[in-house]
C-alpha cells in the first residue's frame, strides 16, 4: 500500500472526475518538479499514520472547465468561487485517499484545503520518505499532485 | 446546475427532493453570480438561504429516516456528515448577517456548497441506493 500511495492518490481523482465531472478518460505519469503561474494550488495536511501534506495544482483553465462543468454556468476568471469550489474538490479527492487507506488499516486524517504559497512555506525543502508528484491529463486540462509524506518513526 | 438521471436513488420522494434542491442551489448561484450590483442581490440571496437552510434539515430526516428503514449500514456516519454540513450553513448565515452582507464570504460558500452538494448526491447518497439494491429493496418507498 505505501508503495502504493501514488496510485491511490491517481485512482480517487480518477473517481472524482468521473462522479463529478462525468470524465471517466484519464491519464497519469511521474513528473519531477513542476512550474506553471497561473494555477490554484490546494495544500491539506495529513496527520496520522502518514504525515505530511499533498499539494494539488490545478492549472486556471483546468480549473474553470471544472466549475463550468459542474455550474453549467461561464465563469471567466478566477475568484473566491472557483477557489472555493476546486478547494472542496481537493478534500474530496483526500477524503476518498482517506477512505481506501482505511480499508489497508492505515488511519489519517487530514485539515481544511488552504490556498498552497511555495514561497511561505517554511518546509519547502524538507525530505520526505514518501515523495512523488504526477500529472494527471484529462479531457478538460492538467493538474498535478504533489505528495510529501513521512511514517512516523 | 444538472440534474443526471444517474444521481436517482431510486426512491421517488428522496428523489423529488434531490432534484428539488439542485434547482434551488442552481437559482443561488445565478443570483450570487448575475452582473447585478451586490446590495441588489443581498435581499434574494438571504430569503433563498432561510428556504435552503429549512428545505435541507427538511430532506436531510427524511433521507436518514429512509436509510434507517432499510437498516443502512453507514447510516451514522452519513447522519455526521449531513450534521455538518447543517451546521456550515447556518454558521455561514450567521457570519452573513454578522458581517453585514460580506461578498466574499457568500462567494465563498458557494463555490464550496456547489461542489459539496454533487459529491454528495453523485457519490454518498448512491452507496444508498448500491446497498438497497444488493438487499433487493429500492424504489419500494413512497
Ligand atoms: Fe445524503
Amino acid at each position: 500500500m505505501m508503495d502504493n500511495i501514488y496510485s491511490v492518490f491517481v485512482d480517487a481523482t480518477q473517481r472524482v472526475f468521473s462522479l463529478m465531472l462525468n470524465i471517466s478518460e484519464i491519464s497519469d505519469h511521474p513528473i519531477k518538479s513542476f512550474r506553471c503561474d497561473d494555477e490554484i494550488d490546494i495544500a491539506i495536511d495529513i496527520v496520522g499514520d502518514l504525515n505530511g501534506k499533498v499539494i494539488y495544482r490545478f492549472p486556471v483553465s483546468t480549473s474553470l472547465n471544472m466549475v463550468n462543468i459542474m455550474s453549467g454556468m461561464q465563469f471567466q476568471a478566477v475568484d473566491v468561487f472557483v477557489t472555493s469550489a476546486i478547494s472542496e474538490i481537493a478534500n474530496i479527492i483526500s477524503g476518498n485517499v482517506l477512505t481506501v487507506l482505511e480499508e489497508s488499516n492505515i488511519k489519517c486524517d487530514i485539515s481544511p484545503p488552504v490556498l498552497y504559497k511555495p514561497d511561505e512555506d517554511r518546509e519547502e525543502n524538507r525530505e520526505y520518505e514518501l515523495q512523488t508528484s504526477c500529472c494527471i491529463g484529462t479531457t478538460i486540462g492538467e493538474i498535478y499532485l504533489d505528495i510529501r509524506l513521512n511514517r512516523p518513526s | 446546475m444538472l440534474w443526471k438521471d444517474r444521481y436517482e436513488l431510486g426512491v421517488p420522494r428522496i428523489d423529488r427532493q434531490h432534484k428539488e434542491l439542485f434547482r434551488r442551489v442552481g437559482a443561488f448561484l445565478q443570483v450570487l453570480r448575475s452582473e447585478v450590483c451586490w446590495n441588489e442581490k443581498v435581499i434574494r440571496l438571504h430569503e433563498m438561504l432561510e428556504f435552503m437552510k429549512r428545505y435541507v434539515v427538511e430532506h436531510f430526516r427524511d433521507e436518514e429516516e429512509y436509510q434507517k428503514s432499510i437498516n443502512y449500514p453507514r447510516y451514522e456516519i452519513h447522519r455526521k456528515i449531513h450534521a455538518d454540513m447543517v451546521k456550515y450553513v447556518s454558521e455561514v448565515s450567521k457570519q452573513f448577517e454578522q458581517s453585514d452582507n460580506n461578498e466574499e464570504l457568500m462567494q465563498q460558500f458557494g463555490g464550496r456548497l456547489l461542489a459539496w452538494l454533487i459529491n454528495h448526491v453523485a457519490a454518498e447518497d448512491q452507496l444508498i441506493a448500491d446497498y438497497a439494491r444488493k438487499k433487493g429493496m429500492s424504489g419500494n418507498d413512497g
